[in-house]
């Protein structure tokens, strides 16, 4: 550029466009509504089969039932939920359980004499080994998440099945054991009391702690995360470790509540867990986050427990339509967010594409 | 009657004359080039031709005596006027025919089957016609660049054997200089054919030994058209960069020639990167320029460890620091804004203030918990300072324009109070304002212990800011340049263009 070029000049409409795709900050209603339709369907759910089934559906023991069944999925959910935060897909969750759970029973059937609180403990750091080993096939080999991790499943699944010897497996506990998974305090379900502990630590971690920062930073794009200097070899391998650690806790917490093993527990739990947190992270603040998943999670619940209730033993598929169903609307929802900032993003550039060109042409428009 | 014909073109951008009644005429069967400094012009030249702008009232163009409608795409490949941009569009998984044929229509057996002996018959003609025959059987990616750059040239030429005008989009620039010779060879091969070319390129030997004319733009007006036997290199470079070359200082600063260099930049070695070496003292400011494909858009990537390097070592203070991992970068006192906002610097989905402290948390970090306020009166004093136009430190990142995401990114690297700051192309689109806030930051906040270097393609921006500018061609610092002495915008492209034909 020579010095006697005229310093060119942005024209008002190029940045009256810019201001109008960013300046619009009130959000829509329908935004608003949508972050918390969770627990606007919960409330729904409650009014409508509470006039529907009052006696039943209202009564203290469905809900206490309610909350203790959902317990162990609801854990698989936060379980997926770590390292999605940092944008990894770990589909081995629900293996990851089944093989926790497996591991608990076998040990309680052939080595009764162990405390099964040692036994618990030689789960979680197995589990831990499992997520290191996914780890090692995504960052070293490089392998897409969402692969690695179904194969990693698959492996599990067959590690269950050679230790069950393919069949029903119940371990053997003292009864102590079974009375920490339950047992209530103060009417309220002691798993449900584990996994309230476990979503304010998680909580915590991902929304207090720079750790939780760091993650949602990968998690938004992982380039511009490596340099900024964050480790993302080193939260990968963070995330896929924690989730199969609380994975296996899922299972743990199995063998306290039932303790019957077969081996479509755990792959079982996978989609309504899934399901969970794609529809969580339309909540609140729109990402992945704890309590979206929660109340997602037992939002659709209490609508399939209310469904059986009132339309009685014939609507076992129920459950598996309504979660394909929340899935299905949950991302669609959040993809038409997504989509809109995308066509806020593309006003942006044209804006500053037509900037640029006025500025010399500095940078190629956009294809 | 003329391959092209063009009278009267004009474009305006934003009421930013862009071209401003260019004239543009390419005989039949000749090698036509296309001149002119980034910014002169002629890639909105070839985009207008190629119908992806549409030009302002009053031009007029004509092909082979047709009337031609500019700005429509489908016109423009009617009349057989084809393009062959600089990143070619192969896919390189595909066979030569599959690539050919794309974009075709394949030839059939009984409606249903595709015909390859003829589809292959086909791409041999094409292929025929640009040179030597090669095995159309196999894969593009088994090619070099000059192969597959004569496979998109065969590409783009018409099914029948009308003559074509080929428009070459700065076909030399990734080619390494033995291939260049092969591409001239295709080249003539077209012209000699009865095609016709018009070559964009900024190589001006390149340009003198294969062309037949010339036309040369400058700031969006036509200031030449040339026989190329009647120009050598001096008058060439001449006509480009136009006027005089005026002195233009600033920004006068004080010599640090005598402060030892804090900052070693040894040997850096790359693809198109072969030699790259800096001294930097404190308080220093130093460019790189270059044109594309000079190896300057590898200077920084390889500085920082974003890009892992062949060679060559980056020492501060001593201290070697480790190649590909900009955390050992960041941690030996280096900060960084990269080029390609989007790609490489902002977190699209999250908040100003997250986007702006995420590079250090530890001082918003009481007993492993963030303290949120505090954070947020960092990012608000950032806001105040930089003058960054956000309704808050909690407002979206993608609620702000470009050139305030780029200005977050500045308070990212700036807020590490690095001993060496990297700055890879940092005005890159961004609006003319912004541009110059951004430079106001840069020379506000260059302290005297911090060592700047910052890579460009605006010699403007160099020219204001530096103290000193290394120039690179074909993958080596080719000029220095320093301020006082001989740094200005005019002598940092005459360096360019001059390098780039040496």
């Amino acid at each position: 550029m020579s010095t006697d070029t005229t310093k060119p000049v942005v024209s008002p409409a190029a940045r009256r466009s810019l201001k109008s795709s960013s300046g619009a900050t009130s959000t829509p209603l329908s935004v608003t509504l949508g972050r918390y339709s969770a627990i606007i369907l919960w409330a729904g759910f409650t009014i409508l089969f509470g006039i529907l089934r009052p006696d039943t559906f209202l009564s203290s023991v469905t809900w206490r039932l309610t909350f203790s069944e959902g317990v162990v999925t609801a854990i698989v959910a936060l379980a997926f939920l770590v390292p999605l935060a940092a944008g990894v897909y770990d589909l081995s969750v629900g293996a990851t359980m089944g093989t926790g759970l497996v591991l608990m029973n076998w040990f309680g059937l052939n080595h009764p004499g162990l405390p099964p609180w040692q036994v618990a403990i030689g789960v979680l750091a197995f589990c831990a080994l499992i997520g290191f080993c996914s780890a090692v096939v995504i960052v070293k080999f490089r392998v897409q998440s969402l692969i690695a991790t179904l194969g990693v499943s698959q492996v599990l699944l067959a590690f269950q099945l050679f230790m069950a010897n393919n069949r029903q497996l119940t371990g053997a506990f003292e009864s102590s054991w079974l009375d920490l998974g339950n047992g209530q305090v103060l009417g309220i379900p002691v798993v449900a009391l584990y996994l309230l502990v476990l979503a304010v630590l998680m909580w915590f971690v991902l929304e207090h702690t720079p750790v939780g920062r760091r993650l949602f930073a990968v998690g938004s794009n992982p380039e511009a995360a490596r340099l900024a200097g964050l480790n993302v070899e080193r939260l990968t391998y963070g995330s896929l470790m924690t989730s199969a650690v609380i994975g296996g806790f899922a299972g743990i917490v199995f063998s306290m509540k039932v303790g019957t093993y077969n081996s479509s527990v755990g792959p079982g739990l996978l989609f309504p867990a899934l399901a969970a947190v794609f529809f969580g992270a339309s909540q609140f603040a729109r990402r992945p986050n704890v309590w979206g998943t929660l109340i997602a999670y037992f939002a659709l619940a209490f609508g399939v427990k209310g469904l059986q209730l009132t339309f009685g033993p014939g609507t076992f598929w129920i459950q598996p339509l309504f979660q394909g169903a929340a899935l299905l609307i949950a991302v669609a929802l959040a993809s038409r967010v997504v989509g809109q900032t995308r066509r806020s993003r593309q006003l942006q550039r044209e804006a500053a594409a037509d900037d640029a060109q006025a500025a010399g042409e500095a940078t190629p428009p956009p294809r | 009657m003329n391959a092209l014909d063009i009278r009267g073109l004009s474009k305006t951008f934003s009421g930013h004359v862009v071209l401003h009644g260019v004239d543009l005429t390419v005989k039949v069967g000749e090698v036509h080039a296309l001149v002119g400094q980034n910014g002169s012009g002629k890639s909105t030249l070839i985009k207008i031709l190629a119908g992806y702008h549409s030009p302002d009232r009053g031009a007029t163009a004509t092909v082979l005596d047709q009337d031609l409608e500019l700005g429509s795409a489908s016109a423009a490949d009617r009349l057989n006027v084809r393009f062959v941009h600089q990143d070619l569009g192969l896919v390189n998984d595909l066979s030569i025919t599959e690539n050919i044929m794309l974009g075709r229509t394949y030839p059939k057996i009984a409606g249903v089957k595709i015909n390859w002996g003829k589809a292959k018959q086909i791409a041999r003609d094409c292929l025929a016609r640009t040179g030597p025959p090669i095995n159309v059987d196999r894969t593009v990616g088994e090619f070099g660049i000059a192969e597959r750059t004569r496979i998109a040239i065969a590409r783009a030429l018409p099914d029948n054997d009308d003559p074509a005008l080929i428009v070459l989009d700065e076909p030399t620039a990734a080619l390494p200089a033995r291939d260049v010779e092969a591409l001239f060879a295709t080249i003539r091969n077209l012209a000699a054919a009865g095609n016709s070319v018009i070559l964009v390129s900024h190589h001006l030997d390149e340009i003198l030994s294969v062309s037949d004319s010339i036309t040369v733009l400058r700031d969006g007006v036509k200031v030449a058209c040339v026989a190329t036997s009647e120009v050598d290199h001096d008058r060439l470079t001449t006509l480009i960069i136009g006027g005089s070359l005026v002195k233009n200082i600033e920004r006068p600063r004080v010599a640090t020639g005598e402060t030892p260099a804090t900052v070693q930049i040894t040997g850096l070695e790359g693809t198109a990167l072969l030699s790259f070496s800096a001294d930097l003292h404190p308080g220093e400011i130093v460019g790189v320029a270059g044109l594309t494909g000079s190896g300057r858009e590898e200077v920084a990537a390889l500085t920082i460890g974003r890009e892992p390097r062949s060679a060559g070592t980056v020492t501060i203070n001593g201290d070697t620091v480790d190649a590909g991992s900009p955390i050992a970068a960041m941690a030996a006192g280096m900060a960084w804004i990269c080029g390609e906002r989007a790609r490489f610097g902002v977190f699209s989905t999250m908040s100003v203030g997250t986007n702006l402290t995420i590079s250090d948390l530890a001082p918003h970090t009481v007993v492993g918990r963030l303290d949120h306020r505090s954070e947020r009166a960092e990012t608000a004093r950032w806001i105040d300072d930089l003058g960054i136009v956000a309704s808050g430190p909690d407002a979206a990142m993608t609620t702000l324009s470009g050139g305030n995401q780029q200005k977050v990114l500045v308070a990212r690297a700036l807020r590490l109070e690095p001993a060496f700051l990297v700055l890879d192309d940092p005005t890159a689109g961004i609006d003319v304002g912004a541009r110059e806030q951004v430079h106001g930051i840069i020379t506000d906040h260059a302290s005297a212990s911090m060592s700047v270097l910052i890579t460009s393609t605006d010699s403007d921006e160099l020219a204001r800011l530096c103290d000193r500018v290394l120039v690179m061609s074909r993958g080596r610092v080719v000029a220095e340049l320093r301020r006082g002495v001989d740094l200005d915008a005019p002598s940092i492209d005459h360096a360019q263009v001059a390098g780039a034909s040496a």
